[in-house]
């Protein structure tokens, strides 16, 4: 991908139920990240089998997937804090190269 | 990016790990029953309180001697107990008996002996320990005192605030720890050096404990549980910004630990795992054999038939009995339950709907709702006491917004109530009378919590303080009756309404059909519906709040009940329904009311806004739930303790009036105990059956719910805090020293935070002792809850296969599930291989298994 005026960045995106969110909101904040996105309620078929999307009355226990992007200078300490949690959890996590207009609103 | 920082990320992992053990606490106002052992719920129940005995040392069920009384008063029987063992050892029903000497005994009645007689009950102690519980009990109590008081120097609400509080709580106790003089010089020299970032100050005190990094999981947890009140509130405050964190929580902890265990003479502290409890031996299976054959007075018997016997106990260890006990306890309950359930369909309003009374699920509606339907003329059905409306609701009064919700969601609105069109002037008078009050009630309480001022506050007021204390303990009903006119006269009523506008008028539609197609209520209506919120008035109580609406995050229900009636009378939404398939009469009219689970009283709300055409109804309405409430009081009076049996209702009404007057009084009322059963079903299902206020009942017409979603928001969320608050009751029954909150007689309110037993130690967990037993006798009977539901088993099915956490709930029996499709079908047991006839025996084999008993 060929973007000079684009910056280079890490993008991760965790899905985990309602109930370990804030765990990893913790994390990606302590870590200096400068935000995430978090969608709530969403729905999916994995190796723990299918998952119900948004429930009319539970945030809890609905599956929430949170995406931040930090600088690669970050990006070790946040894996680092988020593989035992995600070994100890049925969530997943994507990392993948990203490319931002504005550097300065992620580090 | 540095090694450091990858290892301090690594650490917030590790300590949110470990917390996942820790009890969610929530402050008293708001305070929500949970499950203390939610962390554990991915476990079958059996093993998640042997876990829990392990990191706290307390038992997970009744002791075996209460069971055994149990069994000795009838309340469970041998019937009970030899179908739970044969439930449980399939292999042993029906198998060949054994000798032993000149008697005959099947395996099932020697395993019924052991339950009975046997000996060796398991000790509970922690397994888990910190160095310091490991190598100075001494220090690890001065650890837990420091904590104690740090914590409630933070949290308190001390007219002296902790300095530097402001900056959080780590940073203020790190500069003000050093200057704690009842510590050694050279431990207040080591406090001095603790590093500015709370994560550094754990990593150091860790490496110099020598918890290596596989360890620290563990180790972390066994410090979290040490104190699991100030650990879980400490969890909580870190969730709402409160300037505390598990991490900073953790840092002086482990500092002090360090520090102490350092300057202690004698081993040092390093290198060694994370330490077990020591074990309890248990009598092995052939001690058992020989304790039951003296039990029987056999005599002398043969080795090999001992060693028979023994092989048959051997399949049923010491540890598994308070269990066994537990399902059979439960057994005996469920059956009845459902044998009663299945007895056929009672019309409970037979002849013209006038009223429907739409309530709560709490069990303390079924007593309402059983005694307005006797009257004849109402329907009632049981809903969420939030009734769908998940709001932020700021008062006439302008105080704190408070959001009224089940604490699973967060609120969707922010409603406001108004003044009345024609009531203005007397809005203004009530809010000028309130603001008075309130800063009369300030100026006390400050003049209290000054320097010198209590010497004048003494003097000033001290001639009439004392008359009043007096008043209030010798007359508490008409001391009650004064304080009350007194306030509303300094303090009038003003008509209002609920301002709707922050909701849009498709989401009013939305929420209505939700509402109505949930609880199966969608046609049939009478002139007045009426949602009935609840709330509890006692006196000098911090667990007030448990008292109140658990679905309105632990406060009364009123403002949503309000917002969900006068949702439902505007036309437009009427309109809206109507083009979904839902037509209301015109001549419907919705009310609000509150139910004061104290006193049986209850108010309907915002009656200046019902049309003149309904006055005649809603006048014959009052009426009744005026006799309703006082026969359910005189119902209520006898189980309360220190109330006179077989009173009239008129004197039930004025006794129960009196204890929710009484500050002295330990018992107001009995709140949720007893709780054991949620019913998902038509009323018809459980009408007429006096279920004795132990049931959650939730209405559910499978007819309009042809997808399921209103059966799994049932399922995911009602269902959710039923469970919630039924292990609230279970845990502080059975384990009332760690998830119970203690004698109410010694509580030491912390601020908000909670109390404690007298002037130091934990935050308490749970409920007080008096809010499950009467001081001599369990008052609540812990038993797990039964899920009931009338529905389509696939219909069930599908929902249970796409939502873990019923699959944790039915799977892992924190919830036993019972359903038939539809009524005069027999119940069924839904276990993760298909669904069974509740009464079917699983034992099949009649071959004994060879390598226990040949």
């Amino acid at each position: 991908m060929s973007a000079p005026a684009l910056t280079k960045m890490t993008k991760i995106e965790v899905v985990v139920s309602g109930s370990e969110a804030p765990a990893v909101r913790e994390l990606i904040q302590s870590i200096g990240a400068t935000g995430y996105t978090s969608l709530s309620g969403v729905s999916g078929l994995g190796h723990g089998g299918y998952h119900q999307g948004r429930l009319l009355f539970n945030q809890q226990a609905a599956l929430e997937l949170i995406i931040t992007v930090v600088p690669e200078s970050r990006t070790d300490a946040l894996l680092a804090g988020l593989r035992p949690l995600l070994d100890a959890s049925s969530g997943v996590m994507f990392v993948t190269e990203t490319f931002v207009s504005r550097p300065e609103y992620f580090s | 990016m540095t090694d450091v920082e990858n290892r301090r990320a690594r650490l917030r992992s590790d300590v949110a790990l470990a917390a996942r053990v820790v009890p969610t606490h929530y402050p008293l106002e708001t305070f929500i029953a949970v499950n203390p052992l939610a962390g554990l719920e991915g476990m079958p129940f059996e093993q998640a309180i042997r876990r829990a005995g392990d990191l706290y040392g307390t038992r997970g069920a009744l002791s075996e001697e209460a069971f055994r009384q149990f069994h000795r008063d009838g309340r469970i029987t041998d019937t009970d107990l030899d179908r739970t063992l044969a439930h449980r050892f399939p292999n042993l029903f029906g198998a060949e008996d054994l000798r032993l000497g000149n008697r005959m005994v099947s395996a099932l009645e020697l395993l019924r002996a052991d339950l009975q007689h046997g000996t060796g009950s398991p000790q509970f102690r922690r397994r888990f320990l910190t160095r310091a519980e490991e190598q100075a009990p001494g220090i690890a109590d001065t650890v837990d005192v420091q904590t104690s008081k740090w914590c409630a120097a933070f949290f308190g609400d001390a007219a002296w605030p902790m300095p530097g509080s402001e900056h959080g709580f780590y940073s203020a106790w790190r500069s003000l720890a050093p200057g704690d003089r009842s510590l050694h010089r050279t431990v207040r020299k080591e406090l001095r050096r603790t590093p500015e970032r709370a994560d550094d100050a754990v990593l150091e005190a860790l490496a110099r404990l020598g918890v290596d990094a596989d360890a620290r999981t563990a180790y972390l947890q066994a410090h979290l549980t040490r104190m699991p009140g100030w650990a879980g509130h400490v969890q909580w405050c870190a969730a709402h910004g409160r300037g505390i964190d598990l991490v900073g929580y953790l840092a002086m902890r482990l500092t002090y630990e360090a520090a102490l265990l350092e300057r202690r003479p004698g081993p040092d502290g390093g290198g060694r795992s994370v330490g077990t409890g020591e074990s309890v031996d248990a009598p092995s299976a052939r001690d058992r054999a020989a304790h039951l054959i003296g039990v029987w007075n056999l005599g002398d018997i043969e080795d090999a038939e001992v060693a028979a016997a023994a092989r048959v106990l051997t399949a049923m260890p010491v540890t598994s009995r308070a269990m066994l006990w537990q399902n059979a306890f439960e057994a005996h309950y469920r059956d009845d339950l459902l044998r009663q359930l299945g007895a056929g369909e009672c019309p409970v309003a037979p002849g013209p709907v006038r009223a429907q009374l739409v309530t709560c699920i709490d069990t303390r509606s079924e007593g309402l709702r059983r005694r307005l339907e006797s009257l004849g003329g109402y329907e009632t059905l049981g809903f969420a006491g939030f009734f769908a409306v998940a709001i932020r609701y700021t008062g006439l009064l302008q105080g704190r917004a408070s959001d009224l919700c089940p604490v699973l969601i967060a609120p969707n609105h922010d409603i406001t109530e108004n003044p009345a069109s024609n009531g203005a002037g007397a809005a203004a008078r009530r809010v000028s009378g309130a603001t008075r009050l309130a800063g009369a009630e300030s100026a006390f309480h400050a003049a209290k919590e000054a320097f010198a001022a209590p010497f004048t506050l003494a003097e000033a007021a001290g001639w009439i303080a004392a008359p009043l204390a007096a008043a209030k303990t010798m007359a508490p009903a008409l001391s009650g009756a004064v304080r009350r006119r007194l306030r509303d006269a300094m303090v009038p009523t003003a008509p209002t309404v609920i301002n709707l506008a922050a909701m849009p008028d498709e989401e009013q539609v939305m929420f209505a059909q939700v509402a109505l197609t949930t609880m199966g209520l969608t046609r049939g209506y009478g002139r007045l519906v009426v949602f009935c919120a609840h709330g509890s008035t006692t006196e000098n109580n911090p667990y007030q709040a448990s008292l109140d609406c658990g679905a309105c995050g632990g406060q009364a229900g009123a403002p949503n009940a309000r917002t969900a009636v006068a949702i439902l009378n505007r036309p437009h939404v009427r309109v809206g329904l109507e083009s979904l398939g839902i037509a209301i009469p015109a001549d419907t009219w919705f009310v609000a009311a509150q139910h004061d689970t104290a006193v049986d009283r209850v108010a309907l709300l915002d009656t200046h806004l019902v049309p003149d055409g309904h006055r005649g109804d809603l006048a014959r309405l009052e009426q009744d739930l005026r006799r309703a409430g006082g026969a359910l009081a005189a119902e209520r009076c006898e189980a309360l303790p220190g109330a006179r049996s077989q009173l009239s209702p008129a004197c039930a009404a004025r006794h129960v009036a009196r204890r929710s007057a009484d500050w002295a009084q330990v018992y107001p009322e009995w709140g949720l105990a007893g709780n054991s059963a949620f019913i998902v079903a038509p009323r018809e299902v459980s009408g007429g059956i006096n279920l004795q206020r132990r049931a959650f009942l939730h209405s559910y017409d499978p007819d309009v719910d042809n997808d399921g979603t209103a059966l799994e928001t049932i399922l995911t969320a009602p269902l959710v805090v039923a469970q919630w608050i039924n292990c609230q009751y279970y845990f502080s029954s059975v384990a009332p020293q760690v998830f119970g909150a203690g004698t109410k007689t010694i509580h030491n309110v912390i601020g908000q935070a909670g109390v404690i037993a007298g002037h130091t130690g934990d935050l308490r967990l749970g409920l007080p002792w008096q809010s499950v037993s009467d001081g001599a006798a369990l008052r609540h009977e812990p038993m797990r809850l039964l899920a009931v539901v009338q529905a389509p088993l696939d219909r069930l099915d599908a929902i249970v296969e796409r939502n873990p956490i019923l699959q944790e709930l039915f799977g892992n029996d924190w919830v036993a599930l019972a359903a038939r499709e539809e009524a005069g079908r027999p119940w069924q047991r839904w276990t993760r291989a298909g669904w069974r006839n509740w009464t079917e025996s699983t034992s099949s084999p009649t071959i004994l298994d060879e390598e226990m008993v040949s």
